[in-house]
């Protein structure tokens, strides 16, 4: 069959048409593509804008933590030292030499007191150094001071633990939410004993915090510090995981998983 | 004189200006020689012109002069494209050997008398395929590029568009040859005026986009 030419001229029209119209196509959808990958762009922005964000309240709240403790340590220790201090040296007689000697030793050895709790309160002060030790020496820390209360049976396991060398960022939020979860303890749960376990295996960290206190029901909102919610939104920046088990008059363990290193 | 100026030789002519002005103080190498072969492009078709409208000669020797150098020129181009992206010399290295194999061969076949069209549609096939690949760099790079103002993109738009629409007219360039009647020529003629202002306002653009960014460089 002969094609004659105006059928030819047709089909150079259509095919040319068809083939200007799929790079247009073509253009288009590389340039939606381009817009997608600038939201992308910022959404990533405004996510690690986020991270830094919480990172800082994180760094805060410890700080804040830790003055809290300070404060509490001051008025309720080395206060009552120091004010007792006063009080044995005011009530010195100078004319009973034996009373005054008596006296002058018990003061001494309440300033030396005194002194000795200074000392350990100026570690705590140093609490921006406090991570820069590692993880465990922060908890030891906190768990030293908890332990003077004496109120709680404290057991502190770390045996699996390797240290990471450089996650300084994800060392904040664990402590961070160990103190939170630590606060819960003595506010609300009304326990004796305190067991902690910390982890680490096939890149996970494992912190696990166990206590035999009053416990909770899972589903009813909790109106105490932090809240189940920020602690697993918390858990959340850096890839961690929260499980609770716990149930009323069953004591609580609060499970964090953290990929680390 | 008006014998000279068509469509083409007019959007030519425009972009080579355009390309003087706004590239003559361009830092990149890559983007000037563009201008050269702008003026190489204005310069053969003129000539084409007079001798296929004044001295009523044969001029498909002159085009195929051209053909080797819009080969050289546009893969070159390519090829400085990908380098910001990846270091394409071997791709460069062998389309060049295959061009030149393909090239010799048509020409010896035709005995230098006609048109490599073969090779033509060879290199189109090449470019459409570059072009796709261009694109690809730009999805896969993690940096943002505002398209609109990537004179890169542009350039490469015109290359995508010209090839790619010209198919059509390449691959039944044999048949226009023959049709006595003229009509696929005259068609061949409207879609290949066209193309050429398609391909040439996409290069104007990218020129001022160079330009643009020139001049945004310099205030900052």
């Amino acid at each position: 069959m002969q094609i004659s030419p105006e059928n030819v001229a047709t089909l150079i029209v259509i095919i040319s048409v068809i083939f200007l119209i799929a790079p247009i196509f073509l253009v288009s959808y590389v340039n939606l593509y381009n817009q997608r990958k600038k939201k992308h762009q910022e959404e990533k922005e405004q996510l690690k804008r986020d991270f830094d964000l919480e990172m800082l309240r994180v760094q805060m709240e410890v700080k804040e933590e830790t003055l809290k403790t300070l404060g509490a340590e001051l008025h309720d220790n080395i206060g009552q030292i120091l004010s007792l201090t006063t009080i044995t040296l005011t009530s010195i007689n100078l004319e009973d030499t034996v009373s005054s000697t008596r006296k002058l030793t018990s003061a001494t050895e309440l300033t030396r007191r005194a002194i000795r709790e200074i000392r350990d309160l100026s570690q705590l002060l140093n609490g921006e150094n406090l991570l820069k030790r590692g993880l465990v020496a922060a908890i030891e820390l906190e768990l030293d001071w908890l332990s003077r209360l004496e109120r709680y049976t404290l057991t502190f396991n770390k045996k699996e633990f390797n240290p990471a060398s450089s996650h300084n960022n994800k060392d904040v939020i664990v402590f961070r939410l160990f103190q939170e979860l630590i606060s819960n303890i003595i506010r609300h749960a009304h326990a004796t004993e305190i067991t902690i376990l910390l982890e680490s295996h096939t890149n996970t960290l494992q912190l696990t915090v166990k206590d035999n206190g009053v416990g909770f029901t899972k589903n009813k909102p909790q109106k105490t510090g932090m809240g189940l919610y920020t602690i697993e939104k918390r858990a959340g920046m850096i890839q961690g995981t929260v499980q609770f088990d716990t149930a009323p008059g069953q004591g609580t363990s609060v499970k964090i998983q953290v990929p680390y290193p | 004189m008006e014998i000279y100026f068509t469509i083409s030789t007019v959007a030519e002519i425009i972009c080579f200006l355009t390309g003087v002005i706004c590239l003559y103080k361009d830092s990149e190498t890559s983007w000037k020689l563009l201008c050269f072969y702008l003026l190489l492009v204005c310069s053969i078709e003129m000539t084409g012109m007079h001798m296929w409208k004044v001295l009523h000669k044969q001029n498909s020797l002159l085009y195929n002069f051209l053909l080797v150098f819009e080969n050289l020129m546009v893969s070159y181009f390519f090829f400085y494209l990908f380098k910001a992206y990846k270091n394409r010399l071997n791709w460069l290295i062998i389309w060049l050997v295959t061009f030149s194999i393909s090239f010799t061969s048509e020409m010896i076949y035709n005995h230098m008398n006609s048109f490599a069209f073969k090779t033509v549609i060879a290199m189109s096939v090449v470019f459409v395929i570059a072009s796709l690949y261009f694109y690809y760099l730009i999805l896969k790079d993690e940096q943002f590029r505002r398209l609109s103002h990537y004179a890169p993109f542009w350039w490469v738009n015109g290359v995508l568009f010209f090839y790619f629409g010209s198919t059509a007219c390449n691959v039944l360039f044999d048949y226009v040859l023959t049709d006595t009647t003229n009509i696929t020529g005259t068609i061949r003629y409207y879609i290949i005026n066209i193309l050429n202002i398609i391909l040439y306002s996409c290069w104007s653009y990218a020129f001022l986009c160079r330009y643009r960014l020139r001049m945004s460089q310099h205030s900052s």
